[in-house]
């Protein structure tokens, strides 16, 4: 932070954290259901493309004349049946998440393109746009909207039996299983949770950008799992934090802003998530061995 | 018939007869010669690195490396970068070859030495490579390879392209031998069943892993080698998506993804039929998103066809003992 404010002045004006924040509410409200399906032992990289295809959905549900209050629900709702799609894979065949979820990222794929046959939606209404945009008493709606994401996330996790079971899948999915934990169903909520998520993340995106691009979607997978595991999150499942997550949107967001104003090409963002991903495991590792 | 690695292996010979099937009732051209000749030509760079995803698959861990396509990326560019530098090619490519061990030994320490599991540092590289590709080219391709070094991929000889005779087939041949003839190809499949019984009866499981994470870096930037000779120009983009596929065509090919089950011939007949439903789908004007769908279907579909395998060879274990 120190190094991009001593870069441009304009890093630590109002203006420009105001807009981090704008650019890591999609993010950070994928990032929450991500945080769970790493703690349960599970990892999801197609919610770029169930994110992707609940915007077009929600695109051509606009286009077609339906009102606010029925196209965010449908958005909302078509993220969350893709992640149950996902879910049920994963539960019912034991087909591992990674191969499970890299196949269903190409299926979605595939829809995105049918549904918006190669070009942008675009020109769709904003009147959304003030939950990302907007403002309220002076804070910034974005922050009202992570808000409500991450309690309603930390209730399930940490103060319903649901993220016990969560927890307990991801530590040891034979134990929790003999213990009589439904070990199908915790893994298809978990999925469709974060699935829904991806669909609110669309609502927002369309929001804010009130347009739906071809290649919508490409990176937030990889920039989700980063972040969750830049927050402390365990990839071998049963450890991770909502907070460490929210920090680690953060970080990524400030150093992709940072680095587009001290006038580095936004080519390198790539290079410096991955190695930031790297430098990560590596002292988490290094940590561990200590231990041992 | 009984022995579930040779069913596999009908199942996937019949898939490919099928895929050929609906591809000629698909398109009328599929039969012309030159649907054949870009088969041939892309064989072998998906071949290479469908082969080095299965080496990696089958030693265990479980071992998967998502950065293939990155270094394939990444070795191309160096070897067009030395060249137009004023290097020989020749050198460049043993360079490219060189960078592409070294890239495949970072994966190899992070994997095998700080126990980072494979699919996150992996994960991690192949966005490091693949950006740094991106980013030390600003996006643009280098080209200006001189035109005897299209000899390799465009050369043919009875109609096969050199790099099919000269590159794909002996490391196909190369590695098959290994693996079903040798102690390194015995040690690799126990490592893969069981890592603790293999550590314990004095297989160096670590070591051995950390030769095959090198070795996949070393054919991606091979497969780098030829995709260069076939288009004469290295892009920064060569080798997306390069990931995702060999891992499907070493999985439907009846790799494990765990590890312990697999063979070199089932990844080689996987190949063709991902490259014929490719070509096929081309040809017929089917648009790519289908072709994106088909590809998962048949990913996730492979997976659990193996499973069952897997499920009847266990069976067949448990009725010997």
């Amino acid at each position: 932070m120190v190094l991009f404010a001593s870069q441009s002045e304009f890093f630590l004006t109002e203006r420009n954290l105001v807009t981090i924040l704008r650019n890591s509410v999609d993010l950070a409200v994928i990032c929450a259901g991500m945080t769970i399906v790493i703690i349960l032992g599970g990892i999801d990289v197609s919610v770029g493309g169930i994110l992707a295809v609940s915007a077009v959905i929600i695109g051509r549900a606009y286009q077609a004349g339906l009102p606010d209050i029925l196209v965010a629900p449908i958005g909302i709702a078509t993220g969350a049946a893709l992640g149950a799609f996902n879910g049920l894979l994963i539960a019912r065949t034991r087909v591992p998440p990674i191969v499970a979820t890299l196949g269903t990222m190409y299926i979605f794929i595939a829809f995105l393109f049918l549904f918006i046959g190669g070009t942008w939606i675009s020109g769709l209404p904003n009147t959304l746009s003030f939950l990302v945009l907007g403002d309220v008493y002076g804070i910034p709606a974005g922050v009202f909207v992570i808000g409500a994401v991450y309690a309603v996330a930390w209730a399930l996790l940490r103060r319903m039996p649901w993220g016990r079971r969560v927890i307990a899948v991801g530590s040891d999915e034979g134990a929790a299983r003999l213990v009589g934990i439904p070990v199908n169903r915790t893994k298809i909520e978990a999925f469709a949770f974060l699935g829904l998520l991806a669909g609110i993340a669309a609502v927002l995106y369309v929001a804010r950008l009130r347009n739906v691009e071809v290649n919508i979607g490409t990176n937030i997978a990889l920039e989700a799992i980063a972040a969750t595991i830049l927050g402390g999150a365990n990839i071998r499942g049963g450890v991770g934090s909502l907070a460490g997550a929210l920090l680690g949107v953060l970080f990524i967001k400030v150093t992709q802003n940072g680095l587009v104003l001290s006038g580095v090409s936004s080519l390198w963002e790539t290079v410096v998530i991955g190695g930031l991903l790297l430098v990560v495991l590596v002292l988490d590792a290094v940590e561990k061995r200590g231990a041992g | 018939m009984t022995d579930p690695l040779t069913q596999r292996m009908v199942f996937l010979l019949s898939v490919w007869a099928a895929v050929i099937l609906l591809s000629i009732a698909l398109s009328p051209h599929f039969l012309q010669g030159s649907t054949l000749s870009y088969l041939l030509q892309y064989v072998p760079i998906i071949g290479v690195l469908g082969i080095a995803q299965t080496v990696v698959m089958l030693s265990g861990g479980p071992g998967i490396d998502l950065s293939v396509g990155a270094v394939m990326s990444l070795t191309g560019l160096a070897i067009a970068g030395l060249f137009a530098a004023g290097m020989p090619l020749v050198l460049a490519c043993l360079a490219g070859l060189l960078l592409g061990a070294a890239l495949g030994a970072i994966n190899a320490v992070l994997i095998c030495v700080l126990n980072v599991p494979s699919l996150m540092a992996t994960l991690a590289t192949m966005f490091t490579y693949g950006g740094l590709a991106l980013a030390l080219t600003g996006g643009s391709p280098i080209g200006g390879l001189p035109d005897w070094f299209a000899v390799l991929a465009q050369g043919r000889v009875l109609g096969i392209p050199n790099h099919l005779w000269l590159i794909f087939a002996p490391i196909a041949a190369a590695l098959h031998v290994i693996l079903s003839h040798t102690i390194t190809g015995a040690h690799i499949y126990a490592s893969g069943n069981d890592e603790t019984a293999a550590y314990l009866s004095g297989v160096q499981v670590a070591a051995l892993r950390f030769r095959l994470y090198v070795l996949s870096g070393c054919l991606s930037s091979v497969a780098a080698i030829m995709t260069l000779s076939w288009f004469q120009t290295a892009r920064p983009d060569a080798g997306q998506g390069m990931e995702l596929l060999s891992v499907t065509v070493a999985v439907l090919g009846g790799s494990h993804i765990f590890g312990g089950i697999g063979r070199i011939s089932g990844t080689v007949v996987a190949v063709l039929i991902v490259t014929t439903l490719q070509a096929g789908l081309q040809l017929a004007n089917i648009s790519q998103a289908w072709q994106l769908g088909a590809m998962g279907v048949l990913l996730i579909g492979s997976v659990i066809a193996d499973d069952m395998v897997r499920d009847r060879l266990r069976g067949r274990l448990a009725g010997l003992a």
